[in-house]
């Protein structure tokens, strides 16, 4: 740290180190040979789920860590992902690979004609207009029994065909780990790139990002699209990895658990979202508690970790990592 | 048209509901700052807990005031144990949202794990006999009671804002904390004060809204965030948007469910919001706050 660093260092996107590199290659490694390790069926469709539950915890802390943005209609955005994933496969023969670009411009579609309105809006008054989002698309998944099948949803959706081979069991694993990996990646690199600078810019100090030329209306709006393309992603994976579809996967208390996982795994932690999200996702499962005690022990341990430990997992990484190195932070 | 006066009758009663919860997120915010969304589950915890102690053979009006002020009191021990100490080290506005998310999780399954998760009958206070008025228009007397009922609630409420010392300190801390602790209002006090007269408000909202639906865990969901949208019609500053933004979103409701069917009807408070958003976000009576 003897010279400071240039005006171009600053300007440039940093580079991934090799041990960077390294590590994200180890972990990749690692997920990709646990089918081999699991030999439970049980334990594999865990492990589907809770990379499934990741790819939008991590697209959910990017919204509200990075953009500042306390959206709480990440399920709406999963549903309409998952809902038109499973009527274009399953009633109009569509090719399950080409059903994802679609389930990725149609969230993306809602979001940006929601995000207008609603992005104008602040703290908890932006909450509870996504929330009204979320429970609206809840009831029309429910009530509109013409497209969406109504209570009943979705059933014998067609699987993923991959070189004439149907995906099921460890195949949808290894699709769901690809893209979690390739969110986690793309979302890590956008934290470096000039467009999560500007975001972070303008969480941070909105008249400095202005001054400084970031139009922030659009800078939000853009990472509230991107967001929503990531919970589409992860509806095409769900359609595709249970073959059937009901509104329970738009509940607005399942949006809640992921909310309280980013929480827990502290605000703007990838890894501590990440930790959160295989704590909460295996625990209580691995403890012997029925799905529904899962929202409500998601919502004692958000509670007790507002209350005590305010940072959440992410921060006592960081404050035994800094304990390691001998530094202090703040 | 033969259906006008029905569908008049209905919109009004289902507006009551919204109205009144509107009422109650407005008493809290007006006076902290807060939206506090657990108020649609004190209106389930008053009307579970109610349903449990008529089954119980507790004499009705007894059941009522102890599911009243039940959960009143829940309200009140959030404020204490959650809020408050937030609220005392400062904690942003995020960190606040989550909390009451986390309230209403905990209330919401806690209820359902003892009380179960079956929808339950819940007898409202007059018999359920309608009363025939015309050839094809009669009443029921809960609809009556609901009128009442939020007729008293908002009156009282004004009254309390406008008449009292107490209530005058309320609006002090509404337009501005800082002048009102100078002149001596305890604002910690005035939060306690607005989480009782809320949470009040939603637990008697359950005796007008559950002998129209029924009892259970989840009830407290739809009404939640329709109330809100109805503040957000209305405007935020004074009760008079809450009643305002309430009957005008049952009316719209209730009428785009008999002229264009009943799967839009759900749609148009989210889409009377968006409009709202768009076109008028301070609300049909004018409001002082900021939204963004």
């Amino acid at each position: 740290m003897s010279t400071p660093p240039t005006a171009s260092a600053l300007l440039d996107r940093p580079a991934w180190p090799a041990k960077r590199l390294a590590i994200w290659g180890a972990i990749a490694l690692v997920l990709a040979l646990l089918p081999a390790a699991i030999t439970n069926g049980y334990y594999l469709t865990l492990a589907t789920n809770v990379a499934i539950t990741m790819i939008l915890t991590l697209s959910l802390n990017f919204t509200i860590g990075r953009i500042g943005l306390f959206s709480l209609a990440h399920s709406a955005f999963l549903g309409i992902g998952a809902y038109l994933t499973a009527i274009l496969a399953q009633r109009h023969g569509v090719s399950p690979w080409l059903t994802l670009p679609v389930a990725i411009a149609g969230s993306c579609t809602a979001a940006a004609i929601i995000g207008v309105p609603v992005l104008r809006l602040r703290g908890m008054f932006l909450s509870v207009a996504t929330l009204a989002f979320g429970l609206f698309a809840e009831v029309f998944a429910r009530q509109a029994s013409d497209v969406t099948g109504g209570a009943y949803g979705i059933t014998g959706i067609p699987p993923l065909v991959l070189f004439g081979i149907p995906l099921r069991g460890t195949g949808m694993y290894l699709v769901a780990l690809t893209v979690l990996l390739l969110t986690a990646l793309i979302l890590e690199n956008i934290r470096l790139s000039r467009f999560g600078r500007a975001i972070a810019a303008s969480r941070d100090n909105e008249p400095a990002a202005a001054a400084a030329g970031i139009d922030i209306a659009r800078t939000r709006l853009a990472g509230f699209i991107l967001s929503a393309g990531f919970a589409a992603t992860a509806g095409w994976v769900y359609a595709f990895f249970h073959l059937t579809l009901n509104p329970y996967v738009l509940s607005l208390d399942i949006t809640f658990v992921w909310l309280f996982i980013v929480l827990v795994g502290g605000l703007g932690s990838m890894r501590g979202t990440a930790a959160a999200t295989v704590l909460l996702g295996i625990g209580p499962e691995l403890l012997g508690f029925a799905s529904t005690q899962q929202v409500l022990i998601s919502g004692i341990l958000v509670l007790v970790v507002v209350l005590l430990a305010p940072r959440g997992i992410g921060g006592l990484i960081e404050d035994m990592e800094h304990r390691i190195k001998g530094t202090t932070h703040g | 048209m033969e259906f006008l006066p029905l569908i008049l009758l209905s919109g009004l009663q289902v507006g009551c509901v919204y109205a009144m919860m509107a009422l109650s997120y407005f008493v809290i915010i007006n006076a902290t700052g807060i939206l506090n969304f657990a108020q649609g589950e004190w209106m389930m915890l008053s009307a579970v807990f109610g349903a449990a102690l008529i089954t119980a053979q507790l004499p009705y009006p007894l059941a009522v005031l102890c599911a009243i002020g039940g959960a009143t009191l829940v309200s009140l021990l959030a404020e204490r144990l959650v809020i408050r100490p937030l609220q005392g080290r400062n904690a942003d506005i995020n960190t606040l949202v989550v909390a009451l998310l986390g309230i209403l999780v905990v209330v919401r399954y806690s209820t359902g794990l003892i009380f179960g998760r079956e929808e339950v009958r819940l007898d409202g206070p007059l018999p359920a006999e309608p009363m025939i008025l015309g050839d094809s228009l009669f009443i029921l007397p809960q609809t009556l009671f609901v009128f009442g009922a939020t007729a008293t609630v908002f009156a009282g409420l004004w009254l309390f804002l406008h008449r009292t010392t107490f209530g005058r300190s309320f609006r002090i801390a509404a337009i501005d904390p800082l002048g009102a602790q100078i002149v001596g209002v305890d604002l910690g006090r005035v939060r306690f004060a607005a989480f009782a007269i809320g949470g009040l408000i939603a637990a008697i909202l359950a005796w007008l809204y559950g002998p129209l639906y029924a009892a259970g865990y989840l009830m407290g969901e739809a009404p939640g965030v329709k109330g809100f949208i109805a503040l957000i019609i209305g405007g935020l500053v004074s009760p008079l948007g809450a009643l305002t933004g309430g009957l005008l979103l049952g009316l719209f409701e209730v009428a785009t469910a008999y002229y264009i069917g009943s799967l839009y009807s759900e749609g148009i408070a989210f889409v009377m919001l968006m409009l709202f958003l768009f076109v008028r976000p301070q609300g049909l009576i004018a409001s002082r706050w900021r939204l963004g």
